[in-house]
């Protein structure tokens, strides 16, 4: 007897069932789904993390980590700005970097007539647009001109707005930031995302900053390689180039992004792993309750099963046709777990702005998984019915 | 066609065993029409079970065939029902939710046969037992006798050499009796070895030879009360 013959006997028997087979087929439905979501979403996150500390384009981030030594004779090191200008126009001269985003950052406090708010205040240079799109939702972003001009502009966050302004609209209007008249040309987009709060901040070419608050330093550099596999090399010299500079042993670092990266995969990975495994337990149960209903179904359709023995069928042949069937109900539940795994985590990852990724892996594995739970949950209940007796299933009421 | 060897079956009730058949021997020839009869408790039921290779023997051998079924596994067992033996049953047997041909079709699903030749054989078998206009209709919408045409179609369409009746007519009122009789005699006079097993002397009269069973035992001939003798 072929597999498609069995496999259509397990369909208008389960068609004949159609709710019993639906309920059933609900356990299977929520415990793949819920597998699907969790590992789509861990994989999603996982992705998202590792982009955003590899950082987007090729780029890597320096610091500066003061020894000892340094800390001892200069109590006031953390205070200042450990990245001179003269430091950016020196790292912008190495081959391997294309770029040098450079962006200093100081609380500061920001005025409109009577209102006013503690914010942070950036400095950027002109690079730094090439690589963190300032998104603006009123106004306009920032030209050539105004970071060649130093022009008094600003751009200000969608929080500070609200605050400062209420409804009314802020491009064009003067406000202080830190005594200082600064015009607003262009107000933030909202940040979207489950994380994102929103913070009160003002962006300022870096030539206005620095005429404000007095400082050429910066407080962050980002470096950008022309290509991946150039970043650590780039970032390597780069470091070294700055130590001898400031005469400091290795204070001048570049983060190992691989390393970062690796760890923090490998905590989404162990975190999936765990919630996956809850998720699993459902499946397991959705497993145990095919088993009961084929145990059920063996029972009832026990004169049937007489029947098709006296007729000629053998007992590997009535256990097939037990196992197909508790494996088709799997098997449906399983495709139909996927679409709802897939179809939540897609919208989980709309209003959350995590992204979600189904990859081909998860769903091959979770219609062989949903296959081998209806085996392995249909055995019993197969292996009873093949064990009956011809006589006494036809005699049966 | 049949031959037994002082074939004996036992069950365990409990602790003690009891003993059903005693040891019959019997021969039935290729052709033949028979009828088994006895009251109720006789071994019958027990008797057609090991004919039909539903049940084996205790003791005693079964040629069936020339084949010596005694010792067969089940799944040869199988074999030999599907291939060897159409069985009706008194409460028909047909599976309810398949149609008449579907069911019909049965026998043949398990010898393998393709689905083309099934459904034209299927359709030949229902046309013969007269049941041309009812191949879709599922058994619920078939009176009795129409049911046991059903049942009759899939014992034949696989061309066994017999056909194991069990008290073919006792759901039936008389007059669909004597119809679903005719289908047996009507068969037989093809060729095929009919064994019929009743307690109605009516339908045992139908049969060439009446084999008494009582006690687990046959009756010799001349204790028969009914049935033509040959």
């Amino acid at each position: 007897m072929s597999f498609i013959e069995n496999l259509g006997m397990a369909l208008s028997s389960l068609k004949a069932h159609k709710m019993r087979s639906i309920l059933t087929m609900l356990g299977i439905i929520i415990g793949v789904g819920a597998v699907i979501i969790v590992v789509a979403i861990g994989q999603g996150g996982e992705a998202m993390l590792k982009s955003q500390i590899t950082g987007p384009g090729n780029t890597i981030e320096m610091f500066y980590q003061p020894s000892d030594e340094e800390i001892r004779s200069n109590p006031n090191v953390f205070q200042q700005s450990p990245f001179k200008q003269e430091d950016i126009r020196v790292l912008e001269q190495l081959p391997e970097i294309k770029r040098v985003v450079a962006s200093s950052t100081k609380l500061s406090t920001a005025r409109l007539q009577t209102e006013s708010a503690d914010v942070s205040t950036t400095g950027i240079n002109q690079a730094y647009l090439q690589l963190n799109e300032l998104k603006v939702e009123k106004g306009r972003g920032f030209s050539s001109a105004d970071f060649l001009g130093g022009r008094r502009a600003g751009i200000i966050s969608n929080k500070l707005q609200e605050k400062l302004f209420k409804e009314e609209n802020p491009v064009g209007k003067i406000i202080m930031v830190s005594n200082q008249p600064i015009e607003i040309i262009g107000v933030l987009e909202k940040p979207t995302g489950l994380l994102a709060f929103g913070s009160m901040e003002v962006y300022l070419p870096f030539q206005t900053w620095r005429n404000i608050f007095g400082s050429s330093d910066f407080t962050q550099v980002t470096l950008q390689a022309a290509s991946a596999e150039q970043l650590q090399v780039a970032g390597k010299k780069a470091a070294k180039l700055l130590n001898n500079l400031h005469n400091t042993e290795k204070s001048y670092q570049v983060i190992n992004m691989e390393e970062i990266a690796q760890g923090v995969g490998q905590v989404t990975k162990i975190m999936t792993l765990i919630i996956g495994s809850i998720a699993g337990i459902s499946l397991f149960v959705g497993g145990i309750g095919v088993m009961n209903i084929m145990l059920v179904s063996v029972t009832e359709r026990t004169r049937e099963i007489g029947i098709r023995m006296a007729l000629g069928a053998t007992r590997g042949q009535v256990l097939t046709q037990f196992l197909i069937e508790s494996m088709t109900l799997t098997l449906i539940g399983g495709i139909l777990g996927i679409f709802l795994g897939w179809g939540t985590s897609t919208i989980v990852s709309y209003f959350a702005g995590w992204p979600s990724l189904v990859s081909w892996q998860v769903v091959v594995g979770g219609v062989l998984f949903s296959m081998i739970i209806g085996v392995l949950f249909g055995l019993l209940p197969a292996n009873k019915a093949a064990k009956l007796d011809p006589i006494d299933s036809l005699r049966y009421e | 066609m049949i031959k037994l060897e002082s074939i004996t079956k036992s069950f365990l009730l409990g602790k003690e065993s009891v003993h059903v058949l005693n040891g019959i021997s019997l021969d039935i020839e290729a052709g033949e029409f028979v009828a088994i009869m006895g009251p109720s408790g006789s071994g019958k039921s027990t008797l057609m079970n090991i004919i039909g290779c539903l049940d084996k023997p205790t003791e005693g051998e079964y040629y069936l065939g020339g084949e010596n079924v005694s010792h067969y596994h089940d799944k040869e067992l199988a074999r030999v029902r599907n291939q060897s033996i159409g069985f009706v049953f008194q409460q028909f047997h047909l599976l309810p939710r398949l149609t008449a041909l579907k069911n019909v079709e049965l026998p043949m699903i398990y010898a393998g046969i393709s689905k083309k030749e099934r459904q034209a054989r299927a359709e030949a078998a229902l046309l013969k037992v007269g049941l041309g206009d009812r191949m879709d209709h599922l058994p619920n919408a078939l009176s009795g006798g129409q049911k046991q045409r059903v049942a009759i179609a899939r014992s034949i369409v696989n061309k066994p050499k017999l056909i194991l009746a069990d008290e073919p007519t006792g759901a039936l009122d008389s007059k669909t009796s004597t119809d679903i009789m005719e289908q047996f005699r009507e068969l037989n006079s093809e060729g095929v070895t009919v064994i019929v097993v009743t307690h109605e002397s009516e339908v045992a009269e139908y049969a060439n030879r009446t084999i008494m069973v009582r006690d687990g035992l046959l009756q010799p001939p001349a204790v028969m009360e009914r049935g033509r003798l040959r």
